[in-house]
Parts: C-alpha cells; structure tokens; sequence
C-alpha cells in the first residue's frame, strides 16, 4: 500500500500541473538535483569513513573477510615497544610532527612578507605575484624530480654555488632543511594571495591615526596590520596544518625516508602496510590512519581556541 | 614622499631576490632538459647546455616502452577532463537543489555535509580502495575520475554563489512556463559562469597533479596517469638529469599554459574561497 501511494504522487509530482505550486508530498526533483551529488558522498567518502574506523579494529589482508580483534591493532602499535608497527608509528608520527613544526611557520612568515612588499605596489608587482604563485600548479612529483636533481652533490646548482658541499638529502639536518625549503617554494602562492587580499581589506585610517601617534613601521606591523587580518591568519594556519599532516610525496621522493629513516613519515607507512609488496596489513594500516586522523582533527581544534583567545 | 620611495625599494629588491630563488630551479630545469647525458657527465654543474639536445625528449615520448611518457600524458588528460565536466554537472546540479528547491530537512542535509568536511581523509583511503576494487575500477580511469567528484567543497562554493543570485529570474521563468530543468540550463548555469569556471580550473589541476591516490589505483604502467608516473620515472634516471628534467616539464605544461590564459581566475579564487571562510 504505501508503496504505492508513493508511487501515485511521483506520477501526480511529475506532471507540469503539479509542479508549480510545490505544496505537501514528496517531490522528486530534489532527489533528481542533489541525488547525483549525494549518492557519490555516500559511496566515496562517506562509507569509507566509517568503514575506515570499523577497519582498524580488525585483522585485515584487503581480500577475506575482516575479523574483529577489538583494540588489539592499537594497542599494538602504541604499546608493544618490541613491534615493528610500534616502531613505525613512532618513528612516522614524530617525523609527521616534525615536518609540520619546521615547515607551518616558514609557510606562514615566508608568504606575508611576500604579501606586505608586494602590498606597497613595486614595479611588476604583478609579474612577482604571478612567479610565486607559479609552483602551486605543478604535481608533486614533478617538483621533486626537479628538486632533487638541485640538492644533487655531483652536478646540482646548490653544491656548485655554495663552497661547503653537504651531502643534502643524505645527511640531517640538511635533509629536513631540504624538504623545508622544498616544501616553502612549491606552495606558499595560496598563503600569500590571500595575505594580499586582507592587507587590501586594512583601512588606512588606521595607519594614518598611527602614524600621527608616532608610531613607527614595525609597531604598525604588529600593532595595526596583524589584529587586522587576524582571520585570515587562523585560517591559514589551520589549512596550512592540516596540508602538511598529509605529508607523503615530499619525503617519499625526496629523501625517500632517509637518511636511516629520520625522514619517513607516517602515510608512507601506512602506505607500505596496506598497499606495499607482500600480504596486506589493512588493520594496522587503518588504525594508523585513524591515529594521524585524530590528530589532524585536534590540532585544528586546538589551533582554533588558541587563537581564538587572543581576541 | 621620501619615505614611501624607500620602503618602495626595499619591497622591490626583496621581491626581486625572491624572484630569481624562485625562478631557479624552473630555468634550470628548463635548460637541463636540452643538455646531452655525455655532457653532464663530463662537465658537472652547467646553467646552459654545451650542446643543445632534444634527444631526451625524443627518448621519452616517441622510444620508450618502461616509461610511457606520451601515454601517461594522454591518460592524465582524458582523466582530468571526464572529471571536469563529471564535477560541474553534479556540482551544479546540487547547488541548485540546494538553494532553488524546497524540500524537508534540505539546510540541515547540507550542513551536515559541511560538518563532514571535518572529517580527515587519509581515514577513507584504505576503504575506498576496496570499494574500487569491488566495483572492478583498480587499473581504469574510472577510479581516478569518480571519487574527485565526491567533494563537498565544490558544491559548497557553486552554492555560495547561487545564493547571491535573485530567485526573481528563477520565477518570471517559472511563470512562463518553465521546469526545474529548464530554470537550470536556461538561467542559472549562464549566470553561474563565473564559479564554475573556478571550479573547472580547480578541478583539472588538482585531478592532474593528484599523487597519492593515483598510485595506488593504478599498477599497469600502460594505465596510469603522468603523476605517479613520475615517480616511476625517477626510480629509472636517478642521475639522468636530461630525461628526468624533461619528463618532469613535459609534465607541468598543461597546467601552466592554463595558468598562462586564466591566471585571474586563479588568484581571485583563492581569496574568495578565504574571504567566505576567513
């Protein structure tokens, strides 16, 4: 019966008639709209979500049915120190952290400097924007190829030019500075693009009432310019957050984890158990996964209340 | 005045020592990729080539069957092209669904698709890859096209957008006679033109350069996308600058002769995006 009645509408619905007033009953056009759109959120993002989480509670080789082990994946990779995944975890997440504290705030400084000089308007102030916008477009791969044939000790432009010649990607520090700088000039254009937006969006009555308080350059800098465009700050520095959490390709082609895997993060191990050679650690993958997800979603969390408190 | 001329020039000597940092490596790249192996060999670090080659680029797209280069390009363009327009389709039909059509629980629906933006995706990776397996997608195009188009934040931008238009050409339609589907090819796709260009330019860049995800769906050489193809690549000319530096060129030409063209586009969405946010 009901499905019927369902029906009978549908057919009402659709005909033209019925249309234009859109009172009660169901209406299939929102279906017909959002559906499409909808029906792949479920499928691709959705579900995988969910199926994400249940995963890591579970023994998994991708193929067979998952089997249930509770929090033993975790306590696994958190806990038993004489595990290799104990180690990976570790080993993964402390390089994860230690990419993201070295390479958020140089993305952070390196861009709004950028932004305030070009806010003064040189000349080809829009032929510099262009150029630093630039790298943002290319993949990731190919800006490592080109990146590590620079680091490169027998033929690379660094090495020829600067008389001490460190073996760059083989040796720290200098492997976290190359990705630093790797990382800095392939994609500050989204920062800076907007810190030019919001310089713009400054009043300069501000500056002027400063400026007859005495106030020099650099007290208007922190005084004036900084509380001003504070929102875009905190945006960035969340988007920029979450970005480098994701850090893969950089360190995987890069210093392809070394040296002795100082530079391994934790997608490329969760890459390696659950896509590598040999038989599938889905489970372990996953909780991995989850784990790195957790903290991507507290950090912002953090970072929002932080700067939030400033007001 | 004279204050101003100076921090003018300092701007500009910072931006112009910026510049060449940046400038660099591309040029070097560039330059690179026409310099002979046995050159590079002999003579180390050189910013010109001694000789000026196009052998690598030969190698690459017309000799070589370990590294496809022509074929990997031309499977990243049919990829970044069907999601293009598979992404403005469904994104501009739910964003009119979104704002035109009443229905029950419609604001709190995409909130809650707002809220799963929160949602950290390397969570869905493993899974995803099963479901793409199960569907019999691993080593097609189709599993790089379809996911793409699930992002939520496309449909949330196109909506925006939509919002600031006035319903009042959506009704004289409407009066004259018009359905949904005529209301939304008629009037609101031309008037939305401008979001959806940003979103198309987005789209083909991000599904071009897209690195993680590609690399595990595909593991035919002959199926995948120039992205992780690089990655391959590398492995086979460590120390071959000329080859790699072409193969990595060859790979960035789509996507700055679309920056050449469209540049604008470009660096107002972002501070649209921001401003919405911000």
């Amino acid at each position: 019966m009901d499905v019927k009645l369902t029906e009978n509408k549908r057919v009402d619905v659709l005909s033209p008639v019925s249309l234009k007033p859109r009172r009660k009953g169901f209406n299939v056009m929102p279906a017909v709209f959002i559906g499409p759109h909808l029906l792949l959120f479920a499928l691709f993002f959705l579900i995988p979500i969910f199926f994400g989480v249940y995963i890591s509670f579970t023994n998994w080789d991708l193929i067979n049915t998952p089997e249930f082990v509770g929090l033993d994946n975790y306590k696994e990779i958190l806990f038993h120190k004489e595990s290799t995944f104990y180690t990976q975890l570790h080993t993964g997440l402390g390089n994860t952290f230690k990419f993201v504290i070295f390479t958020v705030p140089a993305c952070i400084i390196i861009p709004l400097l950028l932004a305030s000089a070009l806010h003064v308007k040189p000349k080809g102030s829009k032929w510099f924007q262009a150029i630093f916008y630039l790298p943002v477009l290319f993949s990731i791969s190919a800006v490592m190829i080109i990146w590590s044939m620079m680091f490169n000790v027998s033929f690379g432009p660094i090495n020829h030019y600067f008389s001490s010649a460190p073996n760059w990607l083989g040796t720290q520090p200098y492997a976290w500075i190359a990705l630093v700088v790797v990382t800095v000039w392939w994609g500050i254009g989204g920062n800076m693009i907007i810190y030019q937006a919001a310089l713009n969006g400054v009043s300069k009555d501000y500056y002027e009432a400063a400026s007859l308080d005495g106030a020099g350059r650099i007290q208007k800098f922190f005084h004036i310019t900084l509380p001003s465009i504070k929102n875009q700050l905190l945006f960035t520095v969340v988007i920029t957050t979450i970005a480098q959490f994701n850090i893969y390709g950089q360190a995987l082609m890069l210093t392809k984890g070394g040296p002795s895997s100082s530079t391994t993060v934790l997608l490329m191990y969760i890459q390696q158990n659950a896509f590598g050679s040999g038989q599938s650690i889905a489970g372990i993958g996953s909780a991995m996964a989850v784990i790195l997800g957790l903290c991507i979603m507290v950090v912002s969390i953090i970072q929002f209340f932080l700067l939030r408190e400033k007001k | 005045m004279k204050k101003l001329n100076i921090s003018t020039l300092i701007s500009f000597i910072f931006l112009l020592c910026m510049t060449l940092i940046w400038i660099f490596p591309l040029a070097w790249a560039f330059f690179s990729s026409f310099k002979d192996e046995v050159d590079i060999q002999t003579y180390g670090f050189s910013m010109l080539p001694v000789h000026w080659v196009i052998t690598n680029y030969q190698d690459l797209l017309f000799d070589n069957s370990s590294t496809p280069v022509a074929k990997w390009f031309m499977n990243s363009m049919i990829i970044s092209v069907t999601q293009t327009v598979m992404v403005l389709v469904v994104v501009s039909m739910a964003a009119y669904g979104y704002t035109r059509l009443r229905f029950k629980g419609r604001d709190w629906l995409f909130s809650f698709l707002l809220a799963s933006m929160m949602f950290p995706a390397v969570v869905n990776l493993i899974p995803l890859y099963k479901i793409i397996d199960t569907l019999g997608w691993v080593n097609t195009y189709w599993a790089a096209i379809v996911p793409g188009a699930a992002a939520v934040f496309n449909v949330f931008l196109v909506r925006q957008f939509m919002i600031g238009i006035p319903l009042e050409l959506d009704e004289s339609a409407r009066i004259d006679g018009a359905n949904d589907f005529q209301i939304y090819t008629k009037v609101t796709l031309p008037l939305i033109k401008p979001v959806l260009t940003v979103v198309a330019l987005f789209t083909f860049t991000s599904s071009w350069n897209d690195f993680l995800w590609p690399s595990i769906v595909f593991n035919d050489i002959d199926r995948m996308p120039i992205t992780p193809g690089l990655q391959l690549l590398q492995g086979m000319y460590v120390t071959d600058i000329g080859h790699a530096m072409s193969a990595a060129l060859i790979a960035i030409v789509p996507t700055f002769i679309l920056y050449l063209f469209t540049q604008r586009y470009f660096l107002q969405s972002m501070s649209l995006s921001s401003g919405v946010k911000g």
